[in-house]
């Protein structure tokens, strides 16, 4: 505390001894700090650094900043590919079917990737309808096989000679008919 | 660039513009929008429009347009047989698509017309016109409000209707 006032003092003292502006005054130089008009700030250049106070916006630059990343991550392969087989392979032509050729399945797309896909992901066009037609076909023979059998519950119930609605009874030759005079007694 | 439509098809009137004539001798800035405009957009994108096609030209390839068979019609098939009542429907379909396609082809022709003829073009389009309020109406009648579910079935009941409607009149 001593020590400190004594710098202080000392550089008061230093300061008193560099030349100072005509226009200040001696109450000036007993105050601690010497205002210095010769240095003040006339022209707004950098300007002073402020430390502006807000809330923190390191979450939302995290967002954007990975946002970014995982969209760009199979966003710049797939412009690059798609760049790549517009410029290089182009769209196909149109052309009449040559006699005798039976076009494949792919060849009826126009753009590249779409022949590709067709090519190689999906089913002919004619398997897909095939496949629909069998549905359809399996379907059908359900339901007429469902409406025979609706069909001939109705005739085994009615009539009752046929296998379904059997209800089991005993065997009428287990019945011991000797005491009887005639079988129905 | 890909080929240019068939100029016979829709012929242009021949040009008007005057033999020019110039009697200044102050430079002429349409012409040299029109030379900087060259040098600037036209040469570059015809240049790389070129490289990228001798890039293409080593692998071209080609699609056709494919051909159906015609399969029995939504009348032809049986009360119970449910895959020939499928095929008829895809049939019905493939031709909705392709009547859309001709109504959009005759309203292009329309329009083309219109643009072309300008101010005019209710005297000199007639005939492009009457076919597009032919083609429109013709269209309207056979599939006009059957929705977006709409399928072979109903168009024939709407076509039923149809004729029950001009046998009533017919009385």
């Amino acid at each position: 505390m001593v020590g400190m006032s004594v710098l202080r003092s000392a550089a008061a003292f230093a300061a008193r001894l560099t030349p100072l502006k005509p226009g200040s005054s001696p109450a000036n130089l007993l105050t601690r700090a010497i205002p210095r008009t010769d240095k003040a700030a006339i022209r707004w250049g950098h300007g002073k650094k402020m430390f502006v106070i807000k809330p923190s916006d390191y979450y939302d630059r995290r967002f954007l900043r990975l946002l970014q990343y995982y969209v760009l991550l199979t966003g710049i392969p797939v412009a690059i590919i798609v760049t790549g087989v517009n410029l290089f392979i182009g769209e196909a032509e149109l052309a009449e079917i040559p006699e005798g050729y039976e076009p494949e399945h792919w060849e009826y797309y126009k753009h590249p990737i779409t022949r590709w896909i067709s090519r190689n992901l999906y089913d002919s066009p004619v398997k897909d309808y095939e496949k629909m037609m069998a549905a359809i076909q399996i379907e059908k023979e359900k339901a007429d096989m469902r409406l025979t059998q609706m069909e001939v519950r109705r005739h085994m119930r009615e009539s009752g000679d046929g296998p379904w609605f059997q209800i089991p009874t005993l065997n009428k030759d287990l019945i011991d008919n000797s005491p009887k005079a005639s079988p129905d007694n | 660039m890909p080929a240019d439509y068939d100029k016979d098809a829709y012929p242009e009137p021949p040009r008007k513009t005057p033999v020019v004539d110039k009697q200044t001798a102050l430079p002429n800035p349409a012409l040299i929008l029109t030379k900087v405009f060259y040098y600037a957009v036209d040469l570059p994108v015809t240049t790389f429009r070129d490289v990228v096609d001798s890039i293409r030209s080593k692998n071209k390839l080609v699609y056709y347009h494919q051909r159906f068979r015609r399969v029995p019609d939504l009348t032809e098939c049986q009360e119970g047989d449910y895959v020939c009542c499928y095929e008829a429907e895809m049939q019905w379909r493939r031709d909705y698509k392709v009547d859309q396609e001709i109504v959009k082809v005759v309203q292009e022709r329309m329009k083309a017309c219109q643009q072309r003829e300008g101010d005019s073009f209710l005297q000199n389009c007639a005939r492009e016109i009457q076919q597009f309020n032919d083609v429109t109406k013709n269209y309207q009648s056979r599939y006009g409000d059957l929705g977006a579910y709409a399928s072979g079935r109903k168009c024939l009941m709407k076509q039923k209707e149809r004729m029950m409607a001009a046998q009533a009149r017919a009385w």
